[in-house]
């Protein structure tokens, strides 16, 4: 496109000022909404998989094959410590921690409920979950610690027990046995999570053994990744790892949280809609202001076609015409969105009643949307690319045009 | 009755870097049922006369009487009803709504002034009968010669019977008969019905239908005589 | 000189100038009618299918609840322990619940438990029911798929969730055994036949909830004629109001009473942000609308600035001007939300037997819907939707009528 050409489409884009102005703004307020709703939405997104996999699963865990589908007792691995550390060695990473799980019936002084109880190496816990950290009474379990445990908040509300207090659960062994034990509550923690903070109990994975015969076998070793792009590849490294083991299956975030890929998919499904019928009433704008300035300039076109002008030049003429409004509303839109998503990104995005959204999704209650280059350009780019579609039927026009005709017209 | 009196009318214009000078202390009195003539070249203050006196535009300074009223005081809302209930106009193109047919054209300003459905589309007919577009009234502008268009242009300042008409370069589009016809319509209508007219043009055929010429040149009246007209039945 | 008062040019004449008006340019008009019903049609598309997601999950967070009003002991939902039991209800209270205002009423016993199978324990939330009552208030006779409901008030079998018999490895008919205890917080253990086997939308629920007779339960759990709660439902849970006020007024100072948007307050926040999402959209739409409008107005109006100026020259008040240009706008903006809404009507319709978006099922059970999507186009969506892009289309077609308006006839004459 030769120098002449962009100064000829840019001069003919301000003959109508306030029309290419009122296009470009439609521009400017889409993309900047996309900008910061897409921001947000990535932001709230890693947010909601951040807090809900740090909260207890991990990204990643080793299971024997059925346990996803069937949790019971039998469904195990053996020698679920030295597998774990075997991971921490060969994978260079701590978050690994093995652990196990059984049901009881815990029972206080007048109440009694029906519980989760995990066993977890205490020292590797705290790398892989958020509850070690979230002990808002007591402490967490320590590495030497046996007839000791933790307890989510509302469990010990119901339970109506604290600190120092004593507590008997009854349950069945691995090996169909009694299982039963006094341990003391050191530490109480609040995930915010409900179905957490009311069913769930943690021992160290030695006591757990011993109490619940297990001999060495566990069912899980969960893994925390470091970040959330490096799960996938982590996972195929454990799997050429662990490839000779019997039953066991290495399982990502999205397989043990189902429900958050798919919240997060459903959201995503609605928020594009959104999205797309934005784009086309964009793209109709940048329609309807093209095809005024192809029709309103017929004569001036039958003029330079009568010059020797092609109607493939005149519609390269429409085009880049477009492209610079597109442009502009690229440019333009993108730096507004960004402004007023940074603002938010630090001062934190927020409405009234999300409190109780909030709890549910495991977010806090303040959103902060994450501005990154993707959400920055992917909007305000399908925009673009919307209203240079939008311009290819005033562009097309123009190989209708006969130049007597044209000039005739008015 | 119907006299207009201009006092001392100044106007001056900008364009570019340049002041125009658009009326230069013109003083002049044209009475009830007077056949004028503004003419001039291009920039000579006719037209600027002619929207002053309509109220299109105001001056700069000056006084314009028209009926004891000051013209050049009226706000915009009594001006705008002045202009519908006294004054035709008729310009030297795209004189109509393009989307209305030439009797609605007509019925228009009926319309505005509220008069009866019935009686507005009576008079519609019987004014385009008497310019000569009968069976034309159901085209739309576009599909009307220019002199037609002109002779619907003439039907709606008149239909009204306003005191006046001012009508600017009113044959500057049309062929030479068309002006003709154009000019003896107006003649007529002058005689008949005692409408003032006031025609600004170059137009040496249309000046001779005047009654009374006035000469302008760079905003100043220089000549300003009475002749007698050539007979409205020719062409 | 005639008379110089206020003039106006009737309204069928306005009408049929701007209608012509409006068709002149009749491609720029298209595509302006285009945008208008593409976007009104998403606005009320959308909202009928989040309206229609959030009263699923609204009805199903009622029917968890269950009911509209609950009454119970005080400290029972923060304790929800047998002891925090209350009495049946009697007096006043008896007489505003039978009272023919009330749609259905149910007493129900709900303490933790445990149940065991010959190979697996599970925790849960034991309930003892009234049968019949219980159908109509939350819905779970209907959702038996194997066996059947319970019968009776003393009928001796258990209703289990699937997914729980299938943790229990148990089945229909076999023997299971529910372990709670009584207010004297001795364990009070019992066998149970399992008579019927129900699928719940939500699969969580499956696991957890247990149903058996109310009268079985009192007499495991040795608290005579006690219950945990009573539930009431009216007929439709957005306007309970009258009802939740009568029954307070008869329910004794003694005891806790909540509606449901009390009970949880996830669902009042939906039901709100569902309003305010209603109209955030619809706004945003309309944004977007709103510069192509002004645009195609401002169009129109330079396009005929040499014919306004006529038109002003014949003596057409500038306020006329005005509404001649509203009106051209207000008739574009009623064909578009025509076409818009019936867009809306056309595809909402064939969808109101249910959308099956089971493919995010668990995603929609975290957020508390289900995974049939039954969008619902409610009036008051409709109207709220088309009021908003009429005033507002309205007050923003101000600006360019106001700006024909203030055409200088002299220069919109002569102008080229």
């Amino acid at each position: 496109m030769s120098n002449v050409s962009l100064r000829l489409a840019w001069r003919n884009l301000w003959r109508h000022k306030r029309r290419t102005w009122l296009t470009v703004g439609a521009m400017i307020f889409s993309n900047s909404l996309l900008v910061f709703s897409i921001s947000l939405q990535f932001g709230s997104y890693e947010m909601m998989i951040d807090n809900t996999l740090q909260a207890f699963s991990g990204h990643i865990q080793l299971q024997h094959e059925q346990y996803l589908d069937d949790p019971k007792m039998r469904h195990n691995l053996p020698n679920i410590v030295t597998t774990a550390k075997r991971l921490r060695n060969e994978l260079k990473l701590e978050n690994i921690g093995a652990r196990a799980a059984g049901f009881a019936l815990a029972s206080s002084r007048d109440r009694s409920y029906g519980i989760q109880i995990l066993g977890v190496e205490p020292l590797y816990e705290s790398r892989i979950s958020s509850i070690p950290g979230l002990i808002k009474e007591g402490q967490f379990l320590q590495q030497d610690s046996y007839d000791e445990i933790v307890i989510g908040s509302i469990l010990a509300r119901n339970l109506k027990i604290t600190i120092g207090d004593e507590l008997t659960f009854i349950g069945s062994g691995l090996d169909n046995s009694f299982a039963a034990g006094v341990v003391r509550v050191v530490g109480i923690f609040e995930s915010g999570i409900a179905d957490l903070d009311r069913s769930m109990a943690e021992v160290s994975l030695a006591y757990f053994d011993d109490s619940f015969a297990m001999r060495g076998k566990g069912h899980s070793i969960a893994i925390r990744a470091n970040n959330i792009e490096a799960v996938t590849n982590l996972q195929i490294r454990i799997e050429a790892l662990v490839d000779n083991q019997n039953h066991l299956a290495v399982r990502h975030w999205e397989e043990l949280q189902p429900g958050l890929k798919q919240a997060i998919q459903a959201d995503m499904t609605s928020a594009w809609f959104m999205y797309i019928v934005l784009i086309i009433l964009v793209a109709f704008s940048v329609l309807n202001t093209q095809l005024m300035s192809v029709l309103e300039r017929t004569r001036e076109f039958g003029t330079m076609m009568a010059l020797g002008l092609k109607p493939s030049n005149l519609s390269r003429l429409v085009v880049v015409e477009t492209s610079l409004m597109a442009g502009l509303g690229l440019l333009l839109g993108i730096a507004v969105g960004f402004v007023i998503t940074w603002y938010l990104s630090i001062v934190g995005f927020y409405y009234p009643g999300m409190e109780e959204m909030a709890v549910k999704f495991n977010l806090p209650d303040r959103m902060y949307p994450e501005v990154s280059l993707i959400s920055l350009t992917l909007g305000p780019g399908i925009v673009a690319f919307g209203s240079l579609v939008a311009s290819i039927y005033p562009a097309t026009r123009l190989y209708r045009l006969l130049p007597i005709e044209a000039m005739r017209a008015v | 009755m119907s006299s207009i009196r201009c006092i001392q009318l100044c106007k001056t214009f900008r364009q570019g870097d340049e002041i125009i000078t658009g009326l230069d202390n013109v003083d002049i009195v044209i009475d009830e049922g007077e056949f004028v003539c503004l003419s001039g070249p291009s920039g000579s203050g006719k037209t600027t006369l002619l929207n002053a006196i309509g109220g299109l535009d105001t001056p700069d300074s000056g006084e314009i009487h028209m009926d004891g009223i000051r013209v050049d005081q009226l706000a915009k809302g009594p001006l705008a009803d002045m202009r519908l209930h006294n004054i035709g106009f008729v310009f030297q193109a795209y004189n109509l709504i393009p989307v209305l047919t030439a009797q609605e054209n007509v019925e228009f300003v009926m319309q505005v002034q509220g008069v009866a459905a019935a009686e507005r589309a009576q008079k519609a007919r019987d004014i385009l009968k008497e310019v000569g577009l009968i069976g034309m009234e159901d085209r739309k502008p576009a599909q009307l010669s220019g002199g037609q268009q002109q002779r619907v242009a003439v039907a709606r300042a008149i239909v009204s019977q306003p005191k006046l008409v001012l009508a600017d370069e009113p044959t500057a589009n049309l062929d030479t008969v068309a002006s003709s016809k154009l000019m003896n319509l107006f003649s007529q209508l002058n005689q008949n019905y005692n409408i003032t007219f006031i025609i600004a043009t170059h137009d040496k055929r249309v000046m001779s239908y005047a009654k009374r010429l006035i000469k302008m040149q760079d905003g100043k009246i220089i000549s300003d005589e009475m002749q007698t007209p050539v007979s409205g039945d020719e062409g | 000189m005639k008379g110089i008062g206020t003039i106006n040019l009737p309204f069928r004449a306005m009408l049929v100038l701007s209608w012509r008006n409006l068709w002149r340019n009749h491609r720029r008009t298209m595509i302006m009618l285009a945008a208008i019903s593409v976007g009104v049609w998403a606005m009320i598309f959308m909202t009928a299918l989040m309206r229609g997601m959030v009263d699923d999950m609204l009805r199903q967070g009622i029917q968890n609840l269950p009911g509209h009003i609950q009454i119970h002991h005080p400290d029972f939902r923060n304790d929800p322990s047998i002891v925090n039991s209350i009495d049946a209800p009697s007096g006043d209270l008896l007489n505003a619940l039978n009272d023919p205002s009330t749609k259905a009423w149910s007493t129900r016993i709900k303490v933790p438990a445990i149940i065991a199978s010959e190979r697996e324990t599970r925790g849960i939330n034991l309930l003892g029911i009234e049968p019949e009552a219980e159908t109509i208030i939350s819905g779970i006779g209907g959702q038996i798929i194997e066996g059947r409901f319970l019968l009776d008030r003393h009928d001796k079998g258990l209703v289990i969730g699937a997914k729980l018999a299938e943790r229990l490895e148990t089945r229909l008919g076999k023997r299971v055994v529910v372990i709670s205890q009584d207010p004297e917080n001795n364990i009070a253990e019992r066998g149970f036949k399992v008579v019927g086997i129900y699928k719940a939308k939500m699969p969580g629920l499956e696991e957890f909830n247990v149903y058996a007779a109310l009268g079985t339960l009192q007499t495991l759990l040795k608290i005579g004629n006690q219950i945990s709660e009573i539930t009431i439902v009216d007929d439709d849970f957005r306007d309970i109001e009258v009802l939740y006020q009568n029954i307070k007024q008869a329910t004794p100072e003694n005891l806790e009473i909540k509606a449901w948007y009390e009970l949880d307050a996830y669902l009042k926040y939906m039901l709100n942000m569902m309003d305010g999402f209603v109209l955030v959209w619809v706004i945003i739409i309309f944004l977007a609308l709103s510069f192509g409008l002004v645009n195609t107005l401002v169009m129109a109006v330079f396009e005929r600035v040499r014919e306004i100026g006529l038109i002003q020259a014949l003596g057409m008040r500038p306020g006329m001007i005005v509404y001649q240009i509203l009106l051209e706008s207000l008739l574009l903006l009623l064909i578009g939300l025509g076409i818009g809404n019936l867009l809306a009507i056309i595809t909402v319709k064939p969808l109101e037997s249910g959308l099956d978006i089971s493919i995010v099922a668990e995603g929609l059970a975290m957020m508390g819907a289900s995974s049939m999507l039954y969008p619902s186009l409610t009036a008051s969506d409709m109207i709220l939707a088309n009021t908003v892009v009429i005033i507002l289309g309205i007050l923003t077609s101000i600006l360019p009528a106001w700006r024909a308006a203030k055409l200088d006839p002299v220069q919109a004459i002569n102008s080229t």
